[in-house]
């Protein structure tokens, strides 16, 4: 019975962990990525970063990964990294769709496609969905696309 | 050994009977993306005979494919789509046909089931065939009017038999389902 409660606790609490919000200092993540290597968010830290939620088969994800391929080049340069999670169920679909959109950014997967542990974590109800990161991992921004984006980082980048 | 060999019998028959149809292929509409919603997606999953989901980009359409032996339900998907907040805009489903002769604006059984063929030549069905639903709400707006005036029946409006069906032992209110090929 006590395992039941103890149990119960750590659902409630995890649970309960609520979505990270703008202010914030982003949770850890963990993830594989094309090549099946764990890439860690917080080996990222120091550079501004796009948290980036997508699948290959969601077009509104496609056409913001081609502004994306844009304007990478050149704010890469400055400090500004991408780790794209897809919730692609297929890593085939997922592998030939960065191939295709030619983003050669930080590309992370993990199984489990909407109800993969990251996705719920992150309780993402719809993609695109993305978090704007400064160079310490706090949450500046969520949803931002197109001008608004590159306006955001230009000025995080200042800092 | 009667009875055993009855039973068998028995068997088979419902299972031909029963899947009937292994596959769809839906194209849900709405102010947003469809597929790019976590709701649609796990609505489609917890129906009891969903096997797989799989969005298709390139046709914007899932892909269901149903579990073995299992009978789908249509409305059940359709309504899991609108309880998601959208509509379905095409809706086709695949299944394995033997001889089964069909006729324009006619009920047909098949596999216990009523069907209503719509602008379609008598024919014979065989193999692999897909048929798309017709049913008011299985389609936009625009397609569901062509096809309601492809026929004079009642049963387009509602999906259901009307007591004129009643002649043709048909019980008032039993399940209609409108396609074509």
């Amino acid at each position: 019975m006590k395992k039941i409660i103890f149990a119960s606790f750590i659902l409630i609490s995890i649970t309960a962990a609520a979505q990270p919000a703008i202010g914030d200092l982003s949770p850890e993540i963990t993830l594989k990525d094309l090549k099946g290597n764990p890439v860690s968010l917080s080996s990222l830290k120091g550079k501004v970063v796009l948290i980036d939620f997508w699948a290959s088969w969601c077009g509104p994800c496609r056409r913001a990964n081609k502004h994306l391929v844009s304007i990478y080049p050149s704010l890469k340069n400055k400090g500004f990294e991408i780790y794209g999670i897809s919730i692609d169920e297929d890593t085939n679909d997922w592998k030939k769709a960065v191939t295709a959109d030619k983003s050669h950014w930080v590309h992370v997967n993990e199984n489990g496609g909407w109800n993969a542990p990251v996705a719920t974590q992150w309780k993402i109800d719809q993609i695109p969905t993305n978090y704007l990161l400064d160079q310490q991992g706090k949450i500046i921004a969520r949803d931002l696309e197109g001008r608004e984006l590159e306006k955001a980082v230009k000025a995080l980048l200042k800092k | 050994m009667k009875k055993i060999i009855f039973l068998l019998l028995l068997v088979i028959a419902a299972s031909t009977l029963r899947a009937q149809f292994t596959r769809a292929s839906i194209q849900a509409s709405g102010l947003t993306c469809a597929m790019c919603s976590r709701a649609i997606d796990n609505a489609l999953k917890e129906l009891p005979f969903m096997e797989t989901v799989k969005p298709d980009i390139k046709n914007s359409m899932f892909a269901l494919v149903f579990k073995q032996g299992q009978e789908a339900d249509v409305d059940a998907i359709r309504k899991a789509i609108e309880d998601a907040g959208f509509f379905v805009a095409k809706f086709t489903i695949t299944g394995n046909f033997t001889n089964t002769a069909i006729k324009n604006d006619a009920h047909i059984a098949i596999a216990g089931k009523e069907y209503h063929f719509l602008d379609v030549k008598d024919q014979v069905l065989n193999g692999e065939k897909s048929l798309v639903l017709v049913d008011k709400n299985f389609l936009t707006a625009n397609a569901f009017k062509k096809y309601s005036t492809a026929t004079s029946m009642q049963c387009i409006k509602t999906g259901k038999a009307g007591s004129c069906c009643e002649k043709a032992g048909l019980a008032a209110g039993t399940r209609v389902y409108h396609v074509t090929i």
